[in-house]
């Protein structure tokens, strides 16, 4: 017997260890689990829409993003990740995957859906947010609950950058959430609905920019905002903007008091008369612009592939003095305008658009702001006061001073006439080894460019045979036809692409001179309006 | 819902650069065994593009990784090797995306290419190709994908979703889970154990 107690005891135990390998596994634990959280330091109520919409700027704003691997040897059956914000969001629900291989690694962004009263929210906080993670025949000691805390800040707050302040490396880092300043544009907010038809109705006596596109009425649409704001003596007036530490990220904060609540206050500050203004265009159907320089902001508009501007801070105030006229905050706005093009275009970080529909497109929707009582009645008591001056003429009408810009570029001999768009830049002789390239104008984007070449010769085909060979000095080929009267159509052919254009033969005291419009073939499509516009003002 | 595919087009969309002709680009993106994806993204330019893109990305790589890192919010990435091919104005970027596939409620894995009607050409048995031309480059850029799904995949489906975009749905087994030390530790001393006592009983009657 005291033979077989050895092999025996190997035995037993080799039967433990065996039980034990199935025991171990028979399903994983919270041990076994491995989990890391990313998480967002603040949120601001007023861009809670893009926060709840995981394809809003490609899903950059989230409230956390969660990464869970199953370390243990089994598969996990439906696994359940939820979450909650107590007074804010309930537990819910943020995926379910049906197994979890060992190994296997699941990443699950939240994009929370706050209810729409968080735009009621008038004091910052900081609160919690409880994750929960569990699956199938998990024990309740198994079951992962997480926490952590994040500010909440208060509807008029605007942080400008959510980047962690070790990785911030430029002046775009530092201004990172531009784009959410979209969400304080409120065009269907009841109350800015009802200033821009008493504005259209009352001050305008009529209003069709949206319906003609015409940069003249669009203009016109564009000072009279300026002109109520005026005239109900809305002044400037600066709000709380501090820098602020939220963990890892430092920024500015700024209160951004809402379109609404500057028409009813009567002040505003550049960036709160930017918004104002970008909410009245973008109600009476006209793409809004934002133009934000170092320290300033300033509002106008796009129409036909041409910008406006306007400075709205003209108004100033009785205490400040200077308060600009209508024609001369538009003629402000325009040179800002231009010396913005110029600064953007030598590549200055600094100067940038924020483009309130193209973003919109993008998921950075407005908040939603109820209808109040108060607040219209306020509107009517603005609205009043604008009787005190005359209406805002239309620009056909002789009283009216305010012009759009006209940026014709004329040649000495009078041969050349042509309407160059609002923002373009015009370079004379850009090309000195070309020196029959007499000018070349450009779109702010440089997608469509107007070239003026001028020959010494009469006659045309001699003329487009020069072009041509001074082109393939250059590498590049051209080919056309003709395109009814003086007109010819073609294309340039170089290794950077195939660029499309339509031209006008005129005949100068000189010669033949050539000018033409296009843009690169695969943007020529889009441009097709401005293109034709500028091509049939050619003189 | 994944959607690297997208993603990677915005992400690689080397920021600041300007398209001049139609550039090439080459993603291949192989998912193993749990889900995970190693991407690989090549592209050759031309000497003004090269320029560009050295200057804003090739001399400094962690502004590389922290643009696309910001580019694909909703993933977590991580080894992250850039290698450049001066001589041919080319380079090579591989990184790795976790969890960039999972598996539905259903116990279906899929892979969203967040493509409406997408063209997919089938490779082999388990790799596909998608070519791609980003609207935001109006046509400048050509992007080929090279989807490869593991080997283990089963019953390979394209299908749409509910908002019409294609996407790949198929079946797999959990690997298996390895030697197990313990378990056959145990059925050694078993066998062990009962072929002594066997032979020690034997040994006994004999």
């Amino acid at each position: 017997m005291k033979k077989l107690a050895i092999p025996l005891a190997l035995c037993a135990v080799g039967l433990v260890l065996t039980a034990f390998s199935f025991m171990g596994s028979k399903k994983g634990n919270a041990d076994d689990i491995d989990i890391s959280i990313e998480k967002s330091s603040f949120i601001m109520p007023a861009a809670h829409r893009v926060y709840a919409n995981p394809d809003a700027m490609d899903g950059k704003y989230y409230l956390f993003k969660a990464k869970i691997t199953n370390n243990s040897s089994q598969t996990l059956e439906d696994v359940t990740v939820k979450y909650r914000i107590p007074n804010y969001v309930d537990w819910t629900e943020l995926t379910v995957s049906g197994e979890m291989f060992p190994g296997q690694t699941l990443v699950v962004p939240c994009y929370p859906k706050f209810k729409n009263d968080i735009t009621e929210k008038t004091t910052e906080s900081v609160e919690k947010a409880e994750i929960e993670i569990t699956w199938d025949g998990a024990d309740d000691d198994d079951i992962i609950e997480e926490d952590f805390s994040f500010k909440l800040t208060n509807r008029n707050e605007y942080v400008y950058t959510g980047i962690k302040s070790e990785e911030i490396s430029s002046w775009a880092d530092m201004y990172d959430n531009d784009a959410l300043i979209a969400c304080f544009v409120t065009p269907n907010d009841p109350i800015v609905k009802y200033y821009t038809q008493n504005l259209q109705e009352k001050l305008l006596k009529g209003e069709s920019a949206s319906v003609t596109r015409k940069p003249e009425d669009a203009v016109r649409f564009l000072t009279g905002i300026y002109e109520a704001t005026r005239r109900s003596h809305m002044v400037y007036s600066g709000t709380k903007g501090i820098p602020k530490s939220t963990e890892d990220v430092q920024s500015i904060v700024q209160q951004v008091r809402l379109p609404r609540e500057v028409i009813t206050g009567n002040t505003g500050l550049c960036i709160e008369l930017s918004v104002l203004y970008a909410s009245v265009l973008s109600a009476a159907g006209i793409d809004p612009i934002i133009y934000m320089v170092p320290g300033h902001a300033y509002p106008g508009f796009r129409m036909n592939g041409q910008y406006y501007a306007i400075e709205a801070t003209g108004i100033g105030g009785e205490g400040l003095g200077n308060i600009m006229s209508a024609e001369d905050a538009f003629k402000q706005g325009q040179k800002q305008l231009n010396k913005f093009i110029q600064q953007s275009q030598a590549g200055d970080p600094r100067y940038t658009i924020v483009d309130i529909h193209n973003v919109n497109a993008q998921g950075v929707t407005s908040m939603d702001l109820k209808d109040n009582d108060f607040m219209r009645k306020k509107v009517d008591d603005i609205v009043a006061s604008w009787s005190d001056g005359q209406q805002v003429q239309p620009n056909n009408n002789g009283n009216n001073t305010i012009r759009v810009p006209d940026n014709r570029i004329r040649t000495n001999n009078n041969a050349l006439s042509f309407a160059i768009p609002s923002g373009w830049q015009t370079v004379m002789q850009p090309a000195p080894q070309m020196p029959i390239l007499t000018a070349q104008v450009m779109a702010p984007d440089q997608s469509t460019t107007v070239s003026v070449f001028d020959v010494q010769t009469n006659n045309v085909q001699d003329a487009m045979l020069t072009i041509n060979q001074h082109m393939m000095n250059f590498g590049m080929e051209m080919q056309y036809q003709a395109n009814g009267g003086n007109g010819l159509i073609g294309q340039t052919y170089s290794s950077n692409g195939t660029f499309n254009w339509i031209g006008k033969i005129l005949q100068t005291r000189q010669g033949i001179r050539f000018v033409a419009v296009g843009s690169p073939d695969y943007m020529y499509q889009q441009n097709s309006g401005i293109i034709n516009q500028v091509y049939n003002s050619i003189r | 819902m994944k959607t690297l595919v997208k993603n990677i087009i915005v992400c690689v969309l080397l920021f600041g650069m300007k398209i001049n002709a139609q550039s090439q680009q080459k993603i291949e993106m192989r998912i193993d065994s749990i889900g995970n994806a190693k991407l690989n993204i090549s592209m050759s330019m031309n000497a003004q593009e090269w320029q560009i893109w050295n200057s804003n990305y090739g001399n400094n790589p962690s502004a590389l990784k922290r643009d696309i890192e910001r580019g694909m919010p909703a993933y977590f990435l991580d080894d992250f090797k850039l290698e450049k091919d001066d001589m041919n104005r080319s380079f090579n970027l591989s990184l790795n995306a976790y969890g960039a596939c999972e598996i539905n409620k259903r116990g279906k894995w899929m892979v969203d290419t967040e493509q409406k009607n997408a063209q997919l050409t089938e490779l082999a048995e388990n790799k596909y190709m998608l070519v791609s031309s980003p609207p935001e480059y109006g046509g400048g850029l050509q992007q080929t994908f090279i989807i490869e799904l593991p080997k283990e995949a089963k019953n390979i489906k394209t299908d749409k979703n509910a908002f019409g975009k294609s996407v790949f749905e198929f079946d797999m087994d959990a690997p298996s889970s390895g030697f197990n030390v313990m378990r056959w530790a145990g059925i050694l001393l078993v066998v062990i154990g009962g072929g002594w006592a066997g032979k020690s009983a034997i040994s006994k009657n004999q």
